[in-house]
């Protein structure tokens, strides 16, 4: 229920538990509970498990706002802290949704052991800060009760379990999966994604075969005959532990690294001379600098060297790139640094993720959450203009409308004359992109902000520019 | 245009719930302990359909 006149607005992605909703005000991210979910939080708030979550940061900060607004119709309001950036399963790389299924099951385990239960076991309860990943959803633990088993675990398999094993099993990337299903992958798709000597790989029969046959034998049961059922056969909390540490031991043992890509080595390959990077990261630190903190959106970060240069300044960076094996070799990097502000993903910005769920908008669309105070385009521009064909003056519309007013857009131009401009010219018709030149893209620039300071690198064949956008 | 049969295998479907076997499978990938939870839940099924039938019919 939407009360619009108090600037109240609900979280379109949190609908699915009736008990328990996120809203937003006043730049506050604010859960209503109903009465039977604040019973639950006040246990869980007194309880040391989940105290112990909150200080180690594996659960995100939470308060109860006292009193409670009378303004809401909620028995009770939790106010969260705000994650930096809210990103999906399908934009993590793999070792990034490795890590989130683990966070998962750690504190599902927790849990357990403490007398509580999560409802549910989706991909969507983990969000990150930088490279950590971070339980979200807090309205998601209530009192075990003895002899249950987790209510989550189909959803754990199909947004998190099956994506791994897809990937780790098949090397297929799990990207499209999840982008392509809210609710990720079904016992019976995996069956015949996993059938012949595939069954035997590790996690196949049991959280596949067994799971997918079972559901079909079981389709006639309601739920809680079965819960009935397996609470007179001796189901225990020990199971459902021992449960817990065999996925646990199954996602370890997932341990795979997506291949070697074209992209992989590309600092060690790439054309620049050492002159041109040093002039080039100069560039880049004295343009982050001038902006202060803030948000940096870092488009085609490949490794990551100017997204941490920018992280030097901001209070976080967005470091998009497409493919996937090197969004998670840096992945790694950052997280063995321990690094908290720099958040990697994986997206084609010639394609990307659109609004999802019910509505289309239960997950935001990329372009509804990336608005940002500093936007890095460096060595990009031509791969969208040249490689992907989109025009010279709609990838420059792309970069400003991702650009906040009064916001930078930091974009290096290679000139048609460098290597790689010339290199991905000539997969092309001869004179294909007649405007793909300077004066064209300084005039393009000129149109859509302030140029307030531009470099040439020592080769020549590039410059840069910072853009104030709408400035 | 398949008919009300169709229509009828679809409703049906709708209010089936796959969330069943996605407990049961729980008790079997818990170990032996949990493999005997599961055998111990088929076995009380099997005697509660024999205990049955002799009073349908009747
Ligand atoms: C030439 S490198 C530049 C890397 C870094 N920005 C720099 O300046 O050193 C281009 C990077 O952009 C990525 N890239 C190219 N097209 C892209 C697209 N459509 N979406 C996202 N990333 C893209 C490539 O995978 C590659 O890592």
């Amino acid at each position: 229920m939407a009360l619009p006149d108090t600037g109240l607005r609900d979280e379109p992605g949190s609908f699915r538990d009736p008990g328990n909703r996120v809203f937003h005000r006043a730049g506050e991210v604010l859960r209503g509970l109903d009465e039977r979910s604040a019973r639950d939080w006040r246990a869980l708030a007194a309880s040391d498990f989940f105290r112990d979550l909150l200080a180690n940061g594996q659960v995100c900060g939470t308060q109860e706002l006292f009193p409670t607004p009378v303004d809401v119709p909620w028995a009770a309001v939790l106010r969260h802290e705000r994650v930096p950036f809210v990103s999906h399963p399908y934009e993590w790389s793999y070792g990034m949704l490795r890590d989130a299924a683990l966070l998962h099951l750690e504190v599902l385990r927790a849990a357990l052991a403490a007398g509580f239960t999560t409802k549910d076991g989706s991909a969507y309860n983990v969000q990150w800060r930088g490279a950590r990943p971070v339980f979200i959803d807090v309205g998601s633990f209530e009192a075990a009760r003895d002899g249950e088993p987790w209510a989550g675990y189909r959803q754990f398999c199909q947004t998190l379990l099956y994506p791994l094993l897809v990937q780790a099993h098949l090397g297929l990337d799990f990207q499209p999966f999840l982008r392509a299903r809210i609710d990720g992958i079904e016992p019976d798709q995996m069956r015949r994604l996993f059938g012949g000597a595939r069954r035997w790989r590790a996690g196949v029969l049991t959280h596949v075969h067994l799971h997918g046959a079972m559901q079909d034998r079981n389709a006639e049961a309601s739920t809680s005959a079965v819960r009935a059922q397996l609470r007179a056969a001796g189901y225990s909390r020990e199971l459902a532990l021992a449960t817990v540490r065999g996925l646990v031991k199954l996602v370890r043992r997932l341990d795979h690294r997506p291949g070697e890509s074209h992209w992989s080595d590309y600092q060690r390959t790439c054309a620049y001379s050492v002159q041109d990077r040093q002039a080039k990261e100069h560039f880049v630190d004295r343009a982050v600098a001038t902006m202060g903190p803030g948000r940096v959106l870092d488009l085609g970060a490949n490794d990551g060297r100017y997204a941490r240069i920018a992280a030097r300044h901001a209070d976080h960076v967005v470091a998009v790139e497409q493919d996937p094996a090197v969004v998670d070799a840096l992945y790694r990097a950052l997280r063995d640094e321990g690094e908290r502000r720099i958040l990697p993903l994986v997206m084609d910005l010639a394609d990307p993720s659109p609004g999802g769920g019910w509505r289309g908008v239960e997950r935001a669309a990329f372009a509804e959450r990336a608005q940002a105070d500093v936007v890095l385009a460096l060595a990009v521009v031509h791969h969208l203009a040249i490689g992907r064909n989109v025009p010279l003056p709609e990838v420059l519309d792309q970069l400003a409308a991702l650009t906040v007013t009064g916001g930078s857009v930091v974009v290096e131009f290679v000139h048609p004359e460098d290597p790689m401009a010339r290199r991905l010219l000539a997969n092309k018709p001869d004179g294909l992109f007649p405007d793909y030149r300077r004066e064209a893209f300084e005039s393009l620039l000129a149109a859509r902000g302030r140029v307030v300071a531009r470099t040439e690198l020592p080769s020549g064949t590039r410059t840069l520019y910072q853009v104030v956008v709408g400035g | 245009m398949t008919g009300e049969g169709r229509e009828l295998a679809v409703t049906h479907l709708a209010y089936l719930d796959a969330g069943s076997g996605s407990l049961i499978v729980q008790a079997v990938v818990g170990g032996v302990a949990g493999v005997a939870v599961a055998a111990k839940l088929y076995w009380r099924r099997l005697v509660a359909r024999f205990r049955r039938q002799p009073t349908d019919q009747g």
